[in-house]
């Protein structure tokens, strides 16, 4: 087994400051004996010289604009939860320890082409997630998770090295149980190497069984269970944006990392999004809910944001927004597309179609059908562009047929009982008479003649037998 | 000993009289229409667009056996902004293979601009016919240049108000409704004199197979 930690250094800052391309001084405090200490601090803040372990007022005396955020470790434990789920992707077996994700990737690095291709995707996503992360690979989970903190970068991929690696590290290090840490003081033991040149027997009685079996678990002699983690089915997650975004321009970065999440998670799931749901919280406003259709299924973060950008020109928004969420529940079993230059004219409609229903909506984007109905308002119909043709050949008896068709019959003034339009129009006859419809209530009964008008128009009008009025309904020219 | 039929490689565009030079360097799409095709010096500018003025949205019908022919191929047809609705049964009785239509509509003027420049430079489409109500010269060279990029025909159908503003479209027809069909004005064409015109025999959506005369020595038509 070989188990790759993931440690995140800065998660108590990046959860907050990772939706804004370009934060202020920011810090995250913590209460440290009844004082308010800076726990994390940006480069922004740095800057200013404030650092980690600066008390509050110094920290603000440094720079009265610093924005503080309190320690949240509900949204550290919720960004750890996400994370783990955009890495499901590369390993099925997932363990948590404080700020950190264990990986079991033995099997997994021959399918991304070795280990060092495997660490270098990760990164590259890691930091398009807005984290950074230090990595360690070891045998065993415990020691992969020590050093990634301790020995940033080590790889211990053979058991036998294992011993050495962890050898000069703090025994402290190990745990952060109160008790132990006391007892390890106590007793006067620095590195763990010193632990270990202690006899089995003399160590387990000296350090009692819940520190000897730690070790134990260390270097893989007893083994470390843990608990199965599965995934939720669905995708749901929310970027803090750092005080307020009133451009929608600005919603495009958080917005991309949200997608390499859900790509992440799709992958994971061999699966691909086709609805986007995203909600933007406003600080008093209802929350603004928008739905992002692709035409495909799809896991490709870029053309996500692609149709994102245009989607979100025509977006309103009501009041700056302060968290931006992205869920989606409904997800498709998804099939690499191969770039073959055959399809190519293929991926180029799917986009066009894209392109066109995301910035109009997809009500303005529409294919037409025919259907076999005498009816002209019941002959054909509106569809999806891409739905197949499935109307059967429908005769009609005309030679000449009308290209346009009016949405609405327009009524046509009649003073002597023959139509007008711009004058008296000139009727073709005989007149093509269509009575039909009597048995779903649509009864109609019409006689349509190519009509003249003094402007030189070829009309498609109407006299409707029933009613007894004339109609303009379509145009020849 | 080889015989050239030098009425066909005219048609064709292949070969031009000085007298009725055609697009220097433009290819062009066979209309379907004899006369019209005479007129334009083998048919309609590829790749750039053209303009059709008329006083009430006219001229669709010249364009069906174009249409017909482009919808065979993997290619939308895309029509922004009809003034009406795009009669289906009569189309297809025309020969267009309907599922290739693609109605843009309901959008305001800058957005029709914005999908025919889309899907003209998609690559995507066959044709792109435009039924813009105002544009300025600006958006026009944006559209020409569109057509260039995508190798896609762009027709415009605007008012007659227009026929007095200058245009980057490789083509200006003036349309004049007539007793034998429609009368075509030449109001520019590259590499050509304005004032020619014909009449093209068109009287709405022919039925394919009905014998109409647009049909009849007409070689150009086949792919």
């Amino acid at each position: 087994m070989l188990w790759l930690a993931l440690y995140f250094p800065q998660l108590p800052l990046e959860v907050f400051a990772r939706g804004r391309q370009q934060a202020g001084a920011l810090a995250v405090v913590e209460t440290d004996a009844g004082r308010e200490r800076v726990s994390r601090c940006n480069s922004a803040a740095r800057a200013y010289g404030i650092s980690p372990g600066l008390a509050l007022p110094t920290a603000l005396a440094l720079h009265a604009g610093l924005s503080v955020q309190r320690r949240d470790r509900t949204r550290e434990r919720r960004a750890l939860q996400a994370l783990a789920l955009w890495a499901y992707q590369f390993s099925a077996r997932i363990g948590f320890e404080p700020s950190s994700l264990l990986l079991e990737v033995g099997a997994s690095r021959r399918l991304f082409g070795g280990m060092a291709a495997l660490l270098a995707i990760m990164q590259r996503e890691i930091v398009q997630l807005g984290y950074t992360v230090q990595h360690a690979l070891a045998p065993t989970a415990t020691a992969a998770g020590l050093l990634a903190r301790r020995c940033p970068g080590c790889r211990i991929e053979n058991p036998d090295d294992l011993r050495a690696a962890v050898a000069p590290l703090p025994v402290a290090a190990l745990t952060r149980d109160p008790d132990a840490r006391t007892l390890i003081r106590h007793i006067g033991l620095e590195s763990i190497d010193d632990a270990l040149s202690l006899p089995r027997p003399e160590l387990a009685r000296r350090c009692g069984p819940k520190l000897s079996a730690l070790f134990d678990r260390l270097l893989g002699m007893a083994p470390d269970p843990r608990p199965e983690w599965q995934p939720p089915r669905y995708f749901d997650q929310n970027i803090e944006l750092l005080g307020e975004i009133s451009h929608t321009t600005a919603l495009v970065f958080p917005a991309r990392r949200l997608m390499v999440a859900l790509c992440g998670f799709l992958r994971g799931l061999g699966g691909g999004a086709q609805r986007l749901r995203w909600r933007l919280i406003h600080r008093d406003h209802p929350p603004t809910r928008f739905d992002q259709g692709l035409l495909d299924a799809s896991r490709d973060p870029d053309h996500m944001l692609e149709m994102f950008r245009e989607r979100i020109e025509r977006l309103q928004l009501p009041e700056p927004v302060i968290v931006m969420g992205l869920r989606v529940d409904d997800w498709q079993a998804f099939e690499e597309r191969s770039l073959a230059i055959f399809e190519s004219t293929q991926s180029n409609d799917q986009s066009l179609l894209e392109r066109l229903a995301n910035r109009l909506g997809e009500h303005r984007v529409r294919g037409l059908r025919c259907l076999a109905d005498h009816r002209p308002e019941r002959a054909w119909r509106f569809c999806r562009p891409d739905e197949p043709d499935d109307s059967l050949p429908f005769v009609t008896q005309r030679s000449i047929q009308p290209p346009w068709l009016l949405p609405q019959p327009r009524p046509l003034r009649a003073p002597h009982g023959l139509p007008q339009y711009g004058g008296d129009l000139n009727l073709e006859h005989p007149p093509e008479r269509i009575e039909t419809g009597w048995w779903d209530g649509f009864d109609i009964s019409r006689d349509y003649f190519i009509a003249h008008s003094p402007a030189g128009e070829r009309l498609w009008v109407f006299h409707d037998r029933r009613g007894g009025g004339w109609y303009l309904h379509g145009r020849f020219l | 000993m080889q015989v050239v039929n030098l009425e066909q490689l005219k048609r064709e565009g292949v070969l031009w009289q000085g007298r009725h030079s055609r697009q220097a360097g433009d290819r062009v799409l066979a209309s379907g229409w004899a006369a019209l095709d005479e007129l334009l010096g083998g048919g309609w500018p590829r790749a750039a667009l053209s303009e059709l003025l008329s006083d009430a949205h006219q001229g669709l019908p010249l364009l069906l056996p174009l249409l017909a022919r482009l919808s065979e191929r993997e290619r939308w047809l895309v029509w922004v902004a009809p003034p009406y609705v795009p009669y289906a049964p009569a189309l297809r009785a025309s020969g267009i293979l309907i599922e290739k239509l693609l109605l843009v509509q309901d959008v305001v003027t800058s957005q029709r601009l914005w999908a025919a420049e889309q899907a003209l430079k998609s690559g995507a489409c066959g044709a792109v016919l435009v039924w813009p109500e105002q544009v300025k010269t600006a958006q026009l060279r944006r559209l020409q240049l569109a057509a260039e990029q995508g190798d896609c025909p762009a027709m415009l159908f605007r008012s007659l108000r227009a026929a007095n503003q200058g245009s980057p479209a490789a083509l200006r027809l003036r349309l004049r409704p007539s007793p034998l069909g429609i009368e075509v004005e030449v109001l520019k064409r590259r590499g050509a004199w304005r004032g020619a015109r014909c009449i093209v025999p068109v009287y709405g959506c022919e039925v394919r197979g009905s014998g109409a005369e647009m049909f009849i020595g007409c070689p150009s038509l086949d792919p």
